[in-house]
């Protein structure tokens, strides 16, 4: 994998491109809510503090793929005296709290692969571990060398003289793929939605997009319209956390009325995605409904006064027919 | 799978399945814009409707000033960002828009930045839009650093632009019906 990276030189990562790393006994996880104040990383150590950061959307989207992974890294190494059947069984325990950490982003595929790969070990008469974290840091690589791919390929959908509008946060590829554009001499502006209730698009999008000296204007979630009506916008592209077999995707709240928007339009959409045919399409994307107080107030400041409810989905599916293109991940093993 | 997990799930971890969209579809008004008062006067509560109210951005104002007039009336609403309209619609709870323009043509209406996402979300879901008198009029924009802070803290950061648009036109292809109150 790593002779993949080298044909392509010096791709600027941006932090949040690979927000968990593991570094000694412990999982170094970026804490994305301080993000733009600071970069600190939250030192995880066992499989209910990664449940605690998924939980507390500390890392999301991406993150929280990496969390997975390296959590089975942990409970491992964890676990050194631990029989051989303890060990199978304290794995398929983690993937059990890790699947039921947040309904949203598909835990049981992920966790499904390092289960397998711990019974495969077991069938095999081969040491879980050093199978299964052979296996893991193998396919970790590969993730690796496939996103840079995408990179690349959002690299190449970038032209010269585009405003485009993102929402959310794509986990550093569309700051880096600015960067490599930059590189080639394209003038590129972006449009980023603030994203409430949490202002990832603010904090997270328009601070990395501006670490990599990309030209960037922040807006807010209402003025997708204006911008499309007024033409400021010629492409929308957004990420996704959970795709069908039908090309719907599930993205963060918000995301539907920004392709809708798009299609009236006439912009086009594009969507990263990972592609998965577990589920057949959006209307059985299981969509987390999440606590009402997390909008309804902000730093403990209440956003209206009076006792109001709130009512807060974290996020939208959006159907197949308002993409454009999907820019996929290669996912083939 | 702890007890403790598993409560918490049930508590935080609803999916949109729940029983709760099921039980409000088609029931819910969407509210946007800064409403002349009497707008609300015809508004029963326990009628089987439910007043959703979108924040607004930057200044909330559009929020504050519904969920007040409402809460007066002894109807709770329930607010939410701006950004979650469209699941909303794509869930078909919305049965109507109610908008507040400021100035009606013709041609269109201005309306408070965000109408045009209801409106075109409402077009593409068949629900009607009304609008209704804006009790106040707007700028055309505001400031950059409006957007760089939510009541009072700064949330963007360093160096970056804000674009602050605070009204846009509505074409009457959106509009079902102006109403004067």
């Amino acid at each position: 994998m790593s002779k993949r990276d080298t044909t392509i030189p010096e791709i600027k990562e941006s932090p949040l491109f690979w927000p968990a790393r593991l570094k000694g006994d412990a999982l170094l996880v970026l804490d994305e809510t301080l993000i733009p104040r600071k970069l600190h990383y939250i030192k995880v150590k066992n499989t209910k503090q990664a449940v605690e950061v998924i939980r507390q959307m500390k890392t999301r989207a991406f993150g929280q793929f990496l969390v997975v992974m390296q959590t089975f890294l942990l409970e491992i190494s964890n676990n050194k005296t631990a029989s051989r059947d303890v060990l199978l069984t304290r794995i398929r325990a983690v993937a059990d709290q890790l699947n039921s950490s947040r309904p949203t982003f598909p835990f049981e595929e992920v966790t499904a692969l390092v289960v397998g790969w711990a019974n495969q070990a077991v069938g095999q008469n081969l040491d879980i571990r050093t199978f299964v974290p052979r296996c893991i840091h193998g396919y970790l690589d590969g993730i690796r060398a496939r996103r840079l791919e995408r990179v690349r390929k959002i690299a190449e959908v970038l032209k010269d003289g585009d405003s485009v509008l993102t929402h959310c946060n794509v986990s550093g590829e569309l700051a880096m793929a600015a960067y490599i554009a930059q590189q080639q001499n394209k003038h590129i502006h972006f449009f980023a939605t603030e994203t409430r209730p949490y202002f990832q698009g603010a904090k997270l999008t328009a601070w990395e997009l501006r670490r990599m000296k990309a030209d960037v204007t922040l807006i807010a979630d209402n003025a997708v319209g204006s911008v499309m009506a007024d033409g400021l916008v010629n492409k929308v592209i957004v990420g996704s956390d959970r795709s069908c077999a039908n090309g719907d995707f599930a993205n963060k709240i918000g995301t539907y009325q920004i392709a809708v928007l798009a299609n009236e339009f006439q912009i086009p959409f594009y969507v990263l995605t990972q592609p998965s045919d577990k589920i057949k399409t959006g209307k059985d994307i299981p969509v987390e409904i999440r606590n009402p107080q997390e909008l309804l107030t902000y730093l403990k400041k209440k956003v209206v006064s009076g006792v109001v409810s709130g009512f807060y989905p974290g996020f939208d599916v959006v159907p197949h027919e308002l993409v454009t293109e999907a820019i996929a991940l290669d996912t083939r093993a | 799978m702890t007890p403790a997990l598993e409560t918490q799930r049930n508590e935080d971890h609803k999916t949109a399945g729940d029983s709760f969209l099921n039980g409000i579809q088609g029931s819910v008004i969407l509210l946007h814009g800064v409403f002349e008062p009497s707008v609300f006067d015809a508004v029963k509560s326990g009628s089987g409707t439910e007043l959703f109210v979108m924040e607004g951005r930057p200044s909330l104002e559009s929020a504050q000033t519904t969920c007040r007039e409402l809460l007066r009336r002894k109807i709770k609403p329930t607010l939410i960002a701006d950004n979650m309209a469209g699941f909303l619609f794509y869930r078909n709870l919305v049965k109507e828009v109610w908008l507040a323009c400021q100035t009606v043509d013709d041609e269109g209406a201005l309306c408070p930045v965000g109408s045009l996402i209801v409106g075109v979300l409402a077009k593409r879901h068949k629900v009607p839009v009304y609008v209704y008198p804006a009790s106040k009029g707007s700028r055309a924009m505001g400031a950059q650093k409006d957007i760089f802070y939510f009541k009072g803290i700064k949330v963007a950061p360093q160096n970056i632009k804000g674009y602050v648009p605070l009204v846009e036109w509505l074409p009457k292809k959106y509009i079902t019906e102006i109403r004067k109150s």
